[in-house]
Formats: C-alpha cells, sequence, structure tokens
C-alpha cells in the first residue's frame, strides 16, 4: 500500500476520528513509515495551533451588542401595531366621513348665482338700439343702471329703468348684503 | 480543549446552561418565549450566543460580519419558534442555520474581509516577541483556513473548533458521516500542507 493511500486515514487518526480496528492499523503503520509520521506529527502540530487560536474568548460586548441588536428590532416589529392604531383607527374614520358626505341623499350641488361685477367704476351701460315695441307693452325698454356703488361698502344697488313714456322714470333700489 | 468539549456536548444535548453558567435551561427560556416573552427571548439568545457568534467567527474571520449573521441566525430562530420548539434539538438548529447564514453572507460579502480582521480571538500577551510570533501564526491560519472550500471549512470548524461529533456535523450539515470524515480529513491536510509551506518560505 502506498503511503498517499494513508493519508485519509492518518488525517483522521490525528483528530480521534478512526474506529478502534483502524486507529491500531494505522499506528503500526506509523511505526514503520518516517514519512507518514512526519505528515501525522505535522498534522497534530497544525490542529493544536488551530484549537489554540480559536480558544480565546470573546469579549461580552461582543455579545452583548448582537443581543441588543436582536432585541431592538424585534421590539420594532411588534410595535407599531400598537404605535399605529390609532392612526389606522383616525384614517378609517376620515374615509368614512368623506364617504358619507359624498353619498348623502338629496345633496345638491351649490351654484353660485353670478354677481353682478361693481368693482368696477361706475358705468352706464348702454343699451342695444331701441327697437319698436308692440302696441301692447308698457313696461320698460331699456334698463339703465345708474349710480352703482361699491358693493363692499354695503350701499344700496339703485337700477334706473326707462319706460317708453321718457316723463316715467322708474328706479329700483335694492339694499345689497354686505360681502354679496 | 476539556472547555470546548463541554460546550458542544452541552450544545448537542438540547436545554443547557449559558456559557456564563445560567441554571435558567433551554427548556423554559424558549417555552415562554414562544409564548410572546421577549426577556425569555434575550435569556435563550444569552444561553446559545456563544455558540452562535463564535462559530459564525470561526466561519466569517471578520468579527462585524460574524455579529451581523448572528443577528440574522436568532431573528430566524424567533420566526420559527414552534418548528425548532418541536425539533428538540436547538444546538443543531442553531449549527445548521449559522452555517447557511455565514455562507450568505460570504457570498454576498464583495470585498473579500483583510486577513488581520480575522484576529477576534487573538489573545494580547505582555511578551512582544512571542506576541508577534502569536500573530504570525494566527495570521497563517486564518490564511489556511480561507483556503480551505465552504463545505470544508464548515465541516472543520465544526468538528475540530466546536467538537461535534462526526454525526453530528453531519446531521447540522444535512449530509453523511462518510462525506464528514472525507472533508474534513481533506481540510486537515491542507491546512498541514499550507502550514508547512508558510513556514519553511519565512524560515
Amino acid at each position: 500500500m502506498n503511503c498517499s493511500d494513508w493519508e485519509e486515514r492518518i488525517a483522521l487518526h490525528a483528530g480521534g476520528d478512526l474506529p478502534p480496528t483502524e486507529t491500531a492499523e494505522v499506528e503500526r503503520h506509523l511505526r514503520e513509515c518516517a514519512g507518514c509520521q512526519v505528515l501525522a506529527s505535522g498534522l497534530k502540530q497544525s490542529l493544536a495551533w488551530l484549537k489554540e487560536a480559536h480558544a480565546e474568548p470573546l469579549a461580552a460586548a461582543h455579545f452583548s451588542a448582537v443581543r441588543a441588536r436582536v432585541v431592538a428590532e424585534l421590539e420594532q416589529k411588534r410595535r407599531p401595531l400598537w404605535r399605529w392604531a390609532w392612526s389606522y383607527g383616525l384614517a378609517a374614520v376620515a374615509v368614512a366621513l368623506l364617504v358619507m358626505l359624498v353619498l348623502r341623499p338629496g345633496r345638491t350641488p351649490v351654484r353660485r348665482t353670478p354677481v353682478v361685477a361693481t368693482n368696477h367704476p361706475p358705468v352706464v351701460v348702454a343699451s342695444e338700439p331701441v327697437v319698436p315695441p308692440p302696441p301692447h307693452r308698457r313696461v320698460a325698454r331699456r334698463v339703465v343702471r345708474a349710480n352703482v356703488p361699491d358693493t363692499s361698502s354695503g350701499e344700496p344697488l339703485i337700477v334706473k329703468l326707462q319706460t317708453d313714456d321718457p316723463n316715467v322714470v322708474i328706479y329700483w333700489i335694492a339694499d345689497r348684503k354686505k360681502g354679496d | 480543549m476539556e472547555r470546548m468539549k463541554a460546550l458542544a456536548l452541552l450544545a448537542t444535548v438540547g436545554p443547557m446552561d449559558g456559557p456564563e453558567g445560567r441554571s435558567e435551561p433551554a427548556g423554559c427560556s424558549l417555552e415562554a418565549t414562544k409564548a410572546g416573552d421577549l426577556a425569555a427571548f434575550e435569556l435563550l439568545m444569552r444561553q446559545y450566543e456563544r455558540l452562535v457568534l463564535v462559530t459564525a467567527l470561526r466561519l466569517l474571520g471578520v468579527l462585524e460580519d460574524a455579529q451581523d449573521a448572528s443577528q440574522e441566525v436568532f431573528l430566524r430562530l424567533y420566526r420559527n419558534l414552534n418548528r425548532v420548539g418541536a425539533s428538540g434539538n436547538l444546538s443543531g438548529w442553531l449549527y445548521r442555520v449559522t452555517v447557511n447564514v455565514c455562507h450568505d453572507v460570504d457570498r454576498k460579502r464583495r470585498v473579500p474581509a483583510p486577513v488581520e480582521d480575522a484576529a477576534g480571538l487573538a489573545a494580547l500577551t505582555a511578551d512582544p516577541q512571542r506576541a508577534a510570533v502569536e500573530t504570525e501564526r494566527r495570521r497563517a491560519l486564518e490564511m489556511s483556513l480561507r483556503m480551505l472550500s465552504k463545505k470544508e471549512r464548515a465541516v472543520l470548524v465544526l468538528r475540530d473548533l466546536e467538537g461535534l461529533s462526526t454525526e453530528e456535523v453531519a446531521r447540522a450539515l444535512g449530509t453523511t458521516e462518510a462525506t464528514v470524515r472525507s472533508q474534513i480529513s481533506k481540510a486537515r491536510v491542507k491546512i498541514r500542507d499550507f502550514l508547512e509551506r508558510y513556514f519553511r518560505r519565512r524560515a
């Protein structure tokens, strides 16, 4: 048997991994073979160095650092349920309210009536050319807004109505609420 | 050596005392942790942290990476408490997961760790000459470990440094005893050959 065939068994023998029968065989060979003795002693020496180098204990701080990181991560994973429960509830209520508002029965959109542009300086609107009225009509033909005040001041709105009869002029005075 | 054997024995029989001699059995911690007790889980970590962190350091050679791996192992333990409890062999499970997580960390590592960082277990000695020799030897040992394949290194760490039996190593790594014996012998010969060449060149 070649010495290289003994290599695996000698390596196992160096770590005490051989059953007794094989151990006896290897030891018998080692007694007879100087080359394998060198191999066996080298294996035992390197194993001893390896164990010695790794036998030193680690500092306690290294362990506690890991522990702290794990506990912190687990606490962080646990917390959201409690920490964010109120915000999830609040969001649900807000959504519910929004849905109720949108689906409220009989809701009609509020349309603002167009506001007479009163921010401009008072003007007299020239009406269209006078069209001859039908004979039965006796109401005003032209509407002239006059003396349009600044509504922001709350002054009344005065509308001058001209009729067919130049002697008859109708003034319509309307109180306006402030802000209209 | 005796200390290693004792720790390995404690680790393989399941419930065990912590590295600092705590008397709380792991079984109690495990049950309390399953019930959601974070303090009990912390106690469980104390009992197995040496097993996980030291194994990770021996496999990765860099303390920071080993700590990252240990954190991941314990988080996996927390997520799988029911399954682990049912298996009844917490230390075996921890060894297996530690090896797997370390392989993942090693795969993701973009830059190979410098050998100097691997001296996480180095002892400080008062004699500067002896310290230099020890540092050199540790450096060579770490380099030799890096020459091994992942599987060879895992087998060597579990068998020769953690002190597990061949059968326990095979169970932890999900392989056969014959494979473990083959890998461990190759790993030992490679380390011996490397160290011989290294110190012959230095001499």
